[in-house]
C-alpha cells in the first residue's frame, strides 16, 4: 500500500499565491507523516498581494501565513521539523532572529539560512518540513 | 540507490562525495541532478531551458529507479544561477509536474561547474 500524497492548501484562498499567481507548485504537499511546504513570502492575506516591508515585518507575516497553511493541513508551528530561511542579505541575519524568538519560544526546530537573490525585491523567503498533525 | 545509467554516477565520474539517491523508509532523497548525459556523464551545459529539460529528464531516470516517478515528487528545491530565469525555468517546469505539482522554492544561488540548473528533491518511493 504506497503511502498517500495529497496536496496541502490554505484556508484562506488569498494565500494560495501558487493559483493566484499561476505558479506550477502546490502550497505544500503531505507525504505520511510529513508535510512539505513550499517557500513561502510574505503576502496580506486580506488582499493576496505581496506585503514587502522590514525584515521584522516580512519575517512576521510569512511565519503568520505559515501557521495558517500548517494548521489548516492539522499541524502546527510546533510541529515544524526543518526551516530553510532565505534572506536577500546576511547582514538582516538578527532582524529576521529576533522574530524568530518570538514564534519559536521553546525547542525551535533545525534551520539553515542563506543569503540568496528572491523575486520582486522581497527580503525573506521561508519553507519548512513538518510533522503532519 | 544506484545510478539507473552510467553517467548519472557523480561519485564514479567526478569524484563526488554523494550517493545518486538514498531511500529512507517511504521517502527518496535524490541528490542535486544537473543536465549531464545519462550515458556518458559529460556536461551538457547550455541555456537554463536545455538544462532544465535534460536535469528533468535525469531525474525522472532516478526517480524510477528507486520505484518512484515525477508524479511522487514531494518537494522540489529548483536552484537557478539568476533570478532573471524565473519565468524560463517555469515555462519547462509545468510540462514536468502538469497535475498536482510538488511543493517547490527556487533558490537562485551559484551551481558547480557553471550549470544554470540543478533539481534537488524529496519523493515518495
Amino acid at each position: 500500500m504506497p503511502v498517500a500524497r495529497e496536496i496541502i492548501e490554505p484556508k484562506n484562498e488569498k494565500l494560495n499565491v501558487s493559483r493566484n499567481f499561476n505558479l506550477p507548485h502546490s502550497p505544500g504537499i503531505r507525504a505520511g507523516d510529513l508535510i512539505f511546504l513550499s517557500g513561502m513570502l510574505s503576502t496580506d492575506p486580506h488582499t493576496g498581494e505581496r506585503s514587502p516591508g522590514t525584515m521584522a515585518h516580512e519575517t512576521r507575516q510569512t511565519l503568520t501565513n505559515m501557521r495558517h497553511l500548517l494548521e489548516s493541513a492539522g499541524s502546527s508551528l510546533e510541529r515544524v521539523v526543518k526551516l530553510n530561511v532565505l534572506l536577500y542579505d546576511m547582514l538582516e541575519f538578527e532582524n529576521m532572529n529576533a522574530v524568530f524568538k518570538q514564534f519559536f519560544p521553546v525547542d525551535p526546530p533545525a534551520r539553515t539560512v542563506c543569503g540568496v537573490q528572491l523575486s520582486a525585491g522581497m527580503k525573506i523567503e521561508i519553507e519548512c518540513i513538518a510533522l503532519a498533525g | 540507490m544506484l545510478p539507473p545509467r552510467p553517467g548519472l554516477d557523480m561519485a564514479a565520474g567526478y569524484g563526488w562525495v554523494q550517493s545518486t539517491a538514498i531511500r529512507a523508509g517511504e521517502l527518496v532523497f535524490v541528490s542535486g541532478v544537473v543536465a549531464i548525459d545519462a550515458e556518458s556523464g559529460e556536461r551538457l551545459n547550455g541555456t537554463l531551458t536545455s538544462e532544465a529539460h535534460r536535469a528533468f529528464r535525469n531525474l525522472r531516470l532516478v526517480l524510477e529507479a528507486a520505484g518512484s516517478s515525477l508524479e511522487r515528487l514531494v518537494q522540489v528545491r529548483a536552484m537557478i544561477y539568476d533570478r532573471i530565469e524565473y519565468d524560463a525555468l517555469n515555462r519547462v517546469y509545468r510540462q514536468y509536474v502538469p497535475q498536482g505539482p510538488p511543493a517547490r522554492t527556487v533558490w537562485s544561488v551559484r551551481i558547480i561547474d557553471a550549470f544554470k540548473v540543478q533539481l534537488d528533491a524529496v519523493a515518495l518511493a
